[in-house]
């Protein structure tokens, strides 16, 4: 099980790697969205919010009402903002669930793809 | 992953409710080709009795239902088709399978794009060619807005799928109506026709409800779970009754000449309202693009999108452009319907179209009843919020229903025997399985090099 700051430092690169690309601000232009994160695990809850082509900082807890429900365990989220996993496998294989309009959910992982393409 | 997931303690902010689902389900079944099809049953039944075998075909689509349901339930989700075949047989042939029935959606897409392209044409008064035009024109707007990003908002599909079936409905009454003369034989389907006829005729007939399962992919968007299985068994009971009285209204008022024409809808209009029911029904058919090109188009581009993601396709599939369209899949799906709804065009082969999409149709259907039995025995333990009742009766009962309306419906077209429909679906599934069997291995292989090549950036504590 992934800790609160494995996570949470897990998330500040992606972060910073997904505000640094220009092709990922594109991506997200008018698409401001909150997207909570909830691991199965260690039943812990999380906020993100994209507003005006940025991602917001990872907030503790569940905020306002989402756009997009991102349901996982604490591991597979820690690999994921690394670059390590690919969150599509798992979506696919039933491990990550995920709720909201497919536009949506196509964004969330165009972000997490579009964010490690050089890799 | 046996457990449910414990449900969000927020709720979406924005989430399906019940309606959208009904007319979603209902709106993806009620295609252009619908028509075609309803006009093609009619040749197998006598009289006006073809409201019998889509009777019947209505009861195999609620058991159809029952499968979808129960397997929706299990993995409500828009991966649903590719967790449940997975875990009930040999990914290969799971995949081979999908690969083969994703094909109805390309079939259903270049279909409407052609009978929109024909209907158009006919009611501009122009020559036949220039639905070659219409064709390329609709298709070529379709892939511009799936490109763009542009989706139909749901209240435009609530409305379009409305629009589509209450003028349907309103338009064959006032056919029945203004015919003057009482049905003939409406309860002797089988007069002059063989058993072999009307089991055809039903295959069509399930083909008229085919695709209200396609709304299952949007599982991850209801307010509520049950809405996706109380919204497929409402669209199947209003597909029964709009289908019903559309076909019985064709085969009182149409000429066989009218009935074997692409565009059979057009002349129905005439029949109810004059030359303004021509210009209804044609502004009904390209209506039901609405519907089609946009779920059609999503669906299959997001599960290309998907596969690719997860290494089942070559990766250049999974490539997006700025507005986060999986743009390779769209230009493909758009390029291929395309080539097929100008092939159509050439040939007239529009009923071996509709008999290829029965086939396939009843074959998925069959796999469906196969996935839920084997689930059933394979994971007992996965929730399954709604389950199919007498399962063990069902379930083979579905797998030899489905399987036999399948091969009938494979190799006739028009009531005769034509081979074409076979041909083409093994040719199909010859493809696919080529894919998985011989060049997926080599795909699967190279992702798995450049991984074990790609150093992890997660730090190891």
């Amino acid at each position: 099980m992934a800790s609160l700051d494995e996570i949470g430092e897990a998330f500040a690169d992606w972060r910073a790697r997904s505000n640094d690309n220009p092709r990922l601000s594109k991506m997200v232009k008018g698409w401001d969205r909150v997207i909570h994160f909830s691991t199965t695990d260690t039943a812990q809850g999380f906020t993100m919010r994209v507003q005006d082509q940025l991602l917001s900082e990872l907030v503790v807890g569940y905020e306002d009402r989402p756009d997009v429900i991102v349901t996982g365990s604490s591991e597979d989220f820690c690999d994921m903002f690394w670059g390590d996993l690919n969150p599509s496998e798992k979506y696919m294989s039933g491990e990550i669930k995920l709720a909201g309009s497919q536009q949506d959910v196509m964004r969330i992982d165009a972000i997490s793809m579009v964010a490690f393409l050089d890799r | 992953m046996t457990s449910a997931t414990p449900a969000h303690p927020v709720a979406l902010r924005r989430a399906l409710g019940q309606f959208p689902i009904v007319t979603t389900s209902a709106g993806l079944a009620f295609a252009a080709l619908e028509y075609l099809a309803a006009a093609g049953l009619v040749t197998y039944v006598a009289g006006d009795s073809a409201w019998i075998p889509i009777l019947v075909a209505g009861l195999l689509a609620l058991m159809a239902y029952g499968f979808f349901g129960e397997l929706n339930s299990m993995y409500p989700t828009a991966a649903a088709i590719r967790l449940y075949m997975k875990r009930s047989m040999d990914d290969r042939i799971a995949l081979t399978i999908t690969f083969t029935y994703m094909s109805t959606i390309v079939l259903v897409i270049a279909s409407d794009a052609f009978i929109i392209g024909t209907a158009l044409a006919h009611a501009f008064g122009e020559e036949s060619w220039v639905s070659a035009l219409w064709i390329i024109g609709l298709l070529g707007i379709a892939v511009t807005t799936n490109l763009r990003g542009v989706t139909v908002a749901g209240v435009m599909q609530d409305l379009a799928t409305t629009i589509v079936v209450v003028a349907t409905l309103a338009i064959s009454a006032l056919a029945l109506w203004r015919s003057g003369h009482a049905l003939h034989s409406p309860l002797q389907p089988l007069h002059g026709h063989s058993a072999a006829d009307l089991v055809e005729a039903i295959a069509l007939g399930v083909f008229l409800y085919s695709a209200f399962e396609w709304v299952t992919t949007s599982a991850e968007e209801v307010r509520r779970p049950e809405s996706i299985h109380r919204g497929m068994l409402v669209a199947i009971g209003i597909l029964g009754v709009v289908c019903a009285l559309a076909t019985v209204a064709m085969s009182h008022t149409l000429t066989h000449h009218e009935l074997s024409s692409p565009y059979p809808q057009l002349y129905l209009g005439v029949a109810a309202i004059g030359h303004t029911g021509l210009w209804v029904m044609a502004g009904v058919t390209a209506v039901t693009a609405l519907n089609t090109f946009n779920g059609g188009f999503v669906t299959a581009s997001r599960f290309i999108y998907g596969t690719a993601r997860e290494g089942s396709l070559p990766r250049q599939l999974a490539r997006l452009n700025d507005r986060a369209v999986p743009w390779v899949p769209v230009v493909g799906l758009g390029a291929t319907s395309l080539v097929v709804a100008l092939m159509v065009a050439l040939t007239g082969s529009w009923e071996v179209l509709v008999a290829v999409g029965a086939a396939l149709e009843a074959m998925i259907y069959g796999v469906a009843a196969y996935c839920t039995l084997r689930l059933r025995s394979r994971h007992p333990e996965t929730p399954r919020p709604f389950r199919v009742r007498a399962l063990r009766l069902l379930g083979p009962a579905g797998v030899l229903v489905f399987g036999l309306l399948a091969a009938i419906a494979s190799v006739s077209v028009n009531s005769h025997f034509n081979p074409a429909p076979l041909i083409i679906i093994v040719i199909g599934a010859a493809l696919s399985a080529f894919y998985v069997l011989r060049i997926l291995p080599g795909v699967r292989a190279r992702e798995e090099a450049r991984r074990a090549a790609t150093p992890r950036r997660r730090p190891v504590r």
